[in-house]
């Protein structure tokens, strides 16, 4: 009987397992028929995302080696468009602008939008109301924001400077003259992503531990310390994290520039993107837009790596 | 650690958390000296509850100011839309309109293809919406639930791509799209000045494959793992499991999208170079700098624009603000 049994259970068992030959052939097999199933999923996503993001990235790649305008016949030409980007003073302008314009904007924007996360974070009454108030410029397309400050800034009757004529001030040029076109752009964008970032950090802050600030308190540490020395070190992996995004999106400052000074007066708001749209589009010079388009791509890559590396060292130490 | 024994005794003899940081901070730890300093611990309290007030106020004062600073360029709108151009220069200035006027509409639904623009931007803003919720929800799932080679290695391409700005890649995705033009069939659709070349290339963006990866990973395996035992098929198990379960990640990824996509300039601008196609960012702006600047239609126009935007907002708040959270924070 026993014997019986163990024998049929054997047989089973046989029949279940496969020699190795019989193993590889059905895992071959299953796998083909999944990948079957997954370029059902996976196609549609991943056409466009080939054609119109992948093909560009590696074509202005490419194209930066070539001159020939947008439709004439292109030419290899191998350095020369980078040489000539590399010395051409125009870019050199933009590139500074850009980078001037990103830290002002970025430092002062960080530095209010911590301020005030903090103050939402302790007076809790009303904070919805001041969230969304704040939040609301972001909802406004960067062309209507920045128009919005057109009535702002003008000079004859933009609104700071009717302002102080009545208080028998002459009125300040915002963007006629340097560098206070470039403040002023920077004034805008600040104003946009104020919100953005008071909640961004808002959240960081609710996540420091009650428990490391009550210890803080009972150590006798006063607000400003307790700020300086347990929130901001635990708010410092996101810091990172915030600062690369940051850096990310205000290096592609062009909309407000755009409406409000068109690079002007003298060049004095020209930026990278700008200068890539005006050399493209405006002189049909692609030699020199795709290589300063290259140059960009190149430092969000490696603002991009920077970011995900910031990520790891978080989930590590969350971990 | 080393005042953490101290710390329930002494919340027994206070009444809050304002009182105690003063407590701390006047007492070295001498727990038996505090009946004796009843008279001195009470008007400390006082001092404290004034500076507490003065503070308050100070922190709301702050907040309303920069909630001014946030909201009164819109609000200020309403002053100029309702005037005409000239009155703008008009000393002393003119606040509140004198004389409202509509005439800043009427030209603006007369002599722009305002209307044009708008349904454009529905048009597109849609578009790209469903393509991205469509498109991106399939790869999602293919990423997270299903097993085949070069997995891992696609998804490290896709990803790698997630900074990307439209900035950056403009002119050679310029040149693609003009390229795919002149093609026979597919240039019908896919072209400059198409609704085809406007939405596909600005519904590249991998953020919401992995949002939507992350989000499937979570749902429980044993619901999808049952199913296939039944023997669905996996478009099967999307459809009837995993979708129904992906709907608030699809909706704040819309809404995010929709946001992203209405708001943008650049692409609209090259990729539409007639009023057929022009969307509204670039149409309004249109209106900006040719010959002399009709600035009551401009005023106009955008307090037109942000109108609905506002109310849509005011009902939905939350998913905005969780949309837009999301899109850096769920990276």
């Amino acid at each position: 009987m026993e014997g019986s049994v163990a024998a049929g259970a054997a047989e089973e068992w046989a029949e279940l397992t496969l020699s190795p030959r019989q193993y590889r052939q059905r895992a071959r097999r299953y796998r083909a028929r999944t990948s079957r199933r997954a370029i059902g999923f996976l196609a549609p996503y991943t056409a466009i995302w080939a054609v119109f993001l992948a093909f560009p990235v590696g074509w202005g790649v490419w194209l930066s080696f070539n001159t020939g305008g947008i439709l004439g016949t292109r030419q290899f030409v191998g350095f020369e468009n980078w040489t000539r980007a590399w010395g051409d003073t125009e870019i050199r302008t933009a590139v500074r602008n850009t980078a001037v314009y990103m830290v002002i904007a970025i430092a002062v924007v960080f530095g209010l939008a911590i301020f005030l996360a903090s103050l939402l974070n302790k007076h809790r009454r009303g904070s919805n109301f001041f969230k969304l108030a704040l939040y609301f410029p972001l909802l406004a397309p960067p062309i209507l924001g920045a128009m919005m400050w057109f009535f702002m800034v003008h000079f004859d009757f933009g609104v700071l400077n009717l302002i102080l004529r009545q208080f028998g001030g002459a009125g300040i040029n915002y963007l006629g003259e340097n560098p206070n076109a470039l403040l002023t752009i920077v004034a805008v964008e600040v104003w946009r992503g104020l919100g953005f970032w008071v909640l961004f950090y808002l959240a960081g802050i609710q996540a420091v531990p009650e428990e490391l600030l009550a210890a803080g308190r009972i150590d006798g540490a006063k607000a400003w310390r307790r700020f300086a020395r347990i929130t901001v070190p635990t708010l410092r992996p996101l810091l990172l994290f915030a600062l690369v995004v940051a850096i990310i999106f205000n290096a592609q400052l062009f909309d407000s520039v755009q409406v409000l000074t068109e690079g002007g007066p003298a060049l004095g708001t020209a930026t990278v993107v700008w200068f890539i749209f005006k050399r493209m589009f405006a002189f049909q010079d692609t030699g020199l837009a795709f290589a300063t388009s290259v140059g960009l791509l190149l430092v969000i890559l490696a603002a991009t790596l920077l970011s995900f590396w910031a990520l790891a060292k978080r989930q590590a130490r969350e971990a | 650690m080393t005042a953490g024994s101290a710390a329930p005794e002494r919340d027994l003899t206070t009444d809050g958390a304002a009182t105690e940081r003063d407590m701390t901070a006047s007492d070295d730890g001498q727990a038996d000296s505090f009946e004796l300093d009843r008279a001195a611990f009470e008007a400390a309290g006082r001092r404290r509850r004034t500076s507490d007030r003065v503070r308050r106020i100070g922190a709301y004062a702050t907040l309303s100011l920069f909630v001014v600073i946030s909201v009164g360029p819109a609000l200020y709108l309403i002053s100029p839309a309702f005037r005409d151009s000239v009155s703008l220069f008009a000393y002393p200035p003119e606040w509140i309109p004198r004389r409202p006027t509509l005439e800043n509409y009427r030209f603006l639904f007369r002599n722009t293809e305002y209307i044009r623009w708008g349904v454009n931007t529905a048009v597109y803003a849609t578009g790209v919406t469903l393509v991205s919720l469509v498109t991106n929800s399939l790869a999602a799932y293919a990423f997270a639930r299903l097993r085949f080679p070069g997995r891992k290695v696609l998804f490290f391409l896709i990803l790698s791509t997630l900074m990307i700005p439209v900035a950056a890649v403009l002119a050679p995705t310029y040149l693609t799209v003009r390229t795919i033009g002149g093609w026979p069939l597919i240039g019908d659709w896919i072209d400059l000045d198409t609704y085809g070349g406007l939405i596909l290339p600005s519904a590249v963006s991998p953020l919401g494959v992995f949002m939507m990866k992350q989000f499937i990973e979570t749902l429980p395996g044993g619901l999808y793992e049952a199913a296939k035992l039944d023997g669905a098929s996996e478009w099967r198990i999307f459809r009837k499991i995993v979708l129904p379960l992906l709907k608030p990640a699809l909706v704040v990824l819309g809404i995010f999208v929709f946001m992203i996509t209405w708001a943008s300039y650049l692409w609209p601008l090259v990729a539409a170079t007639g009023d057929d196609y022009r969307v509204l960012t670039v149409g309004i702006q249109s209106l900006n700098g040719q010959f002399v600047t009709n600035w009551g239609v401009m005023g106009a126009a955008a307090l037109l624009t942000i109108v609905p935007v506002t109310i849509v907002f005011l009902f939905f708040q939350k998913w905005f603000v969780q949309a837009s959270m999301a899109g850096a924070l769920k990276q």
